[in-house]
């Protein structure tokens, strides 16, 4: 589904976010992508849905060389991604059941599966009630799971999500990530950027580990932490 | 593009009119100022090209008052001798009979109080060049080649004023609105900008949900078209009440200069040309407005 190959991003000419990360992701697959502040995550994300391109290496999503992708078939490309942005990315002038349904609309939906469908994603991340508020009107969890809900509507093969419980106390974040394994069984790869123990430690998922733009850890099974840090307080 | 995302798109506008309710107030309410400061300039502009036209006909003429003793034979001997000088389209012999006959209808309060008629017989020499008039006037002025003409009265420095500001209507007025109308467009660009500018993020988020530049510019463009038309209709209203009451007040005036000057507009015209002028701007403007902030992502 993935494929990286020593991928190094520059911002402006000094800056290197990403340096010489080699990543592969099978179809099916749910990985945790963990790290500090700053490691790089979200720029990992986004050069999967394009909104940056690698200075270096190559980049493949679902069988497209992303580095040489027209910019005409971008908005294509991407409707097949669901993706969860760290800032929600919501629309503030459209109500929750907008901007759910603005996702269907890109891709010339018609009117009747967009009332199908909408009601069924809001449900899942229950905010099946305030279908008619707008953005500014709701929590910063509640806006999250606006944003979620856009993510899922398409049924998309592919699920981004850049820090999907940063705003949710631990038994919603818990909720959101039953919801992402969920999706996952039904055959969604899924991608979670995030820096929240709990739910790494959890799931017990593969997890990969960046630290100021590097790759440092890929475990298969892994918890947050690596084991050999975990027990180094013991020792000492 | 499918039938149910026009309708989409065509809603989207509306909404975006709606809710962003005080930024379409700004918009509406400076393309109406300027499609009115507009079309004013460009109705002023044509109405006073249509008067400076009209008016020199009125000029284009000398009159040789001759003297009284002047018999009606050497008068009309007169007539045709100035008949066949260059520069002279066509001459008039005016008996006093028939001039006192003429005042007597447009002034009978003066012709009462004069009782017999003082008018001596008149020439009206019409010329073919109307910049010609002064030195054809000139000539008539000479005593001994015209010793039975006592007054020449020609148009004079009013002809020359006329031409003048004819020919200054045009070019001053002419450029003046092709500046006004690049500023009115500069204006509407300017303004639209500041909408799209202030929605740059939600543009970017349509961008990476998988909005084609097509799907994201067609409302804004409706959008920058509909403040167009309805500044262009306000604009029009505006501009249609202030002539009736410069129309009234020309009118008040009861100045023989100012006479009815027929003019080619009528009221139709003004919101037809205005609401042409105002879907160009809107359209264009917004256009050179979001082509700046769609940069493909
Ligand atoms: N547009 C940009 N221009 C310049 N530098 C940037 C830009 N975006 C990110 N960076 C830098 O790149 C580095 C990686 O940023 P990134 O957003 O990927 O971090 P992150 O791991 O997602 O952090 P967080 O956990 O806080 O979200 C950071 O040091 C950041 O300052
Ligand atoms: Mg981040």
């Amino acid at each position: 589904m993935i494929q990286l190959q020593n991928v190094t991003v520059n911002y402006g000419n000094e800056w290197i976010a990403l340096y010489q990360v080699s990543l592969c992701v099978n179809k099916g697959e749910f990985v945790f992508i963990v790290g500090p502040t700053g490691a790089g995550k979200s720029t990992l994300l986004k050069l999967l849905y394009r909104e940056e391109t690698a200075t270096q290496g190559t980049v493949r999503v679902a069988g497209h060389d992303l580095n040489h992708m027209p910019s005409r078939e971008v908005p294509l490309f991407r409707r097949r991604l669901g993706i969860v942005f760290q800032d929600f990315g919501l629309l503030p002038n459209k109500t929750v059941y907008e901007n759910v349904a603005f996702a269907l609309r890109v891709t010339g939906e018609s009117s009747r599966t967009i009332r199908r469908k909408v009601p069924h994603v809001l449900e899942m991340v229950g905010l099946a009630h305030r279908p008619d508020a707008f953005p500014h009107q709701l929590s910063g969890g509640e806006q999250q799971r606006v944003a979620i809900a856009r993510a899922l509507v398409n049924d998309p093969p592919l699920l981004l999500a850049d820090e999907p419980t940063g705003n949710l106390d631990p038994d919603t974040s818990l909720g959101i990530v039953q919801l992402l394994h969920h999706i996952n069984v039904r055959g969604t790869t899924v991608i979670v950027a995030t820096h929240d123990h709990t739910i790494v430690d959890r799931m017990q998922r593969r997890v990969v580990a960046l630290e100021r733009g590097r790759l440092v850890r890929d475990d298969q099974q892994g918890a947050y932490r690596p084991l050999l840090m975990l027990s180094e307080p013991m020792r000492s | 593009m499918r039938l149910s995302s026009l309708g989409f798109l065509l809603h989207e506008a509306w909404l975006n009119i709606r809710r962003n309710g005080l930024m379409s107030l700004a918009t509406l309410g400076t393309v109406t100022v300027a499609l009115t400061v507009l079309g004013a300039s460009l109705w002023t502009i044509f109405r006073l090209s249509e008067y400076a036209q009209f008016q020199p006909r009125r000029f284009d003429r000398i009159d040789l008052f001759l003297l009284p003793d002047v018999s009606r034979e050497r008068a009309e001997t007169l007539r045709d001798q100035i008949a066949h000088l260059p520069g002279v389209a066509r001459v008039r012999l005016i008996p006093r009979e028939q001039a006192w006959a003429d005042l007597q209808a447009s002034e009978p309060l003066l012709t009462e109080a004069l009782e017999e008629n003082p008018l001596p017989d008149k020439l009206e020499v019409e010329v073919r060049d109307i910049a010609q008039i002064q030195a054809i006037a000139h000539n008539f002025r000479d005593q001994t080649a015209y010793p039975d003409v006592e007054r020449v009265v020609d148009a004079g420095e009013a002809v020359r004023v006329m031409l003048g500001l004819a020919r200054v209507v045009k070019v001053v007025g002419g450029s003046a609105s092709a500046g006004l109308f690049i500023a009115t467009l500069f204006l509407v660009y300017n303004t639209i900008r500041l909408t799209v500018f202030a929605r740059r993020r939600e543009i970017r988020t349509m961008q990476l949900v998988g909005a084609t530049p097509g799907f994201i510019r067609l409302p804004l463009l409706l959008e920058g078209l509909f403040h167009g038309v309805v500044g262009a209709l306000l604009a029009s209203g505006i501009l249609l009440l202030c002539a009736r009451e410069v129309s009234r007040f020309v009118a008040s005036l009861r100045s023989p200069l100012i006479g009815d000057v027929p003019s080619l507009l009528s009221p139709w015209h003004v919101p037809a040309v205005l609401v042409a002028l105002g879907a160009l701007i809107g359209l264009v403007g917004s256009y050179l407005a979001i082509r700046r902030f769609l940069r493909p992502i």
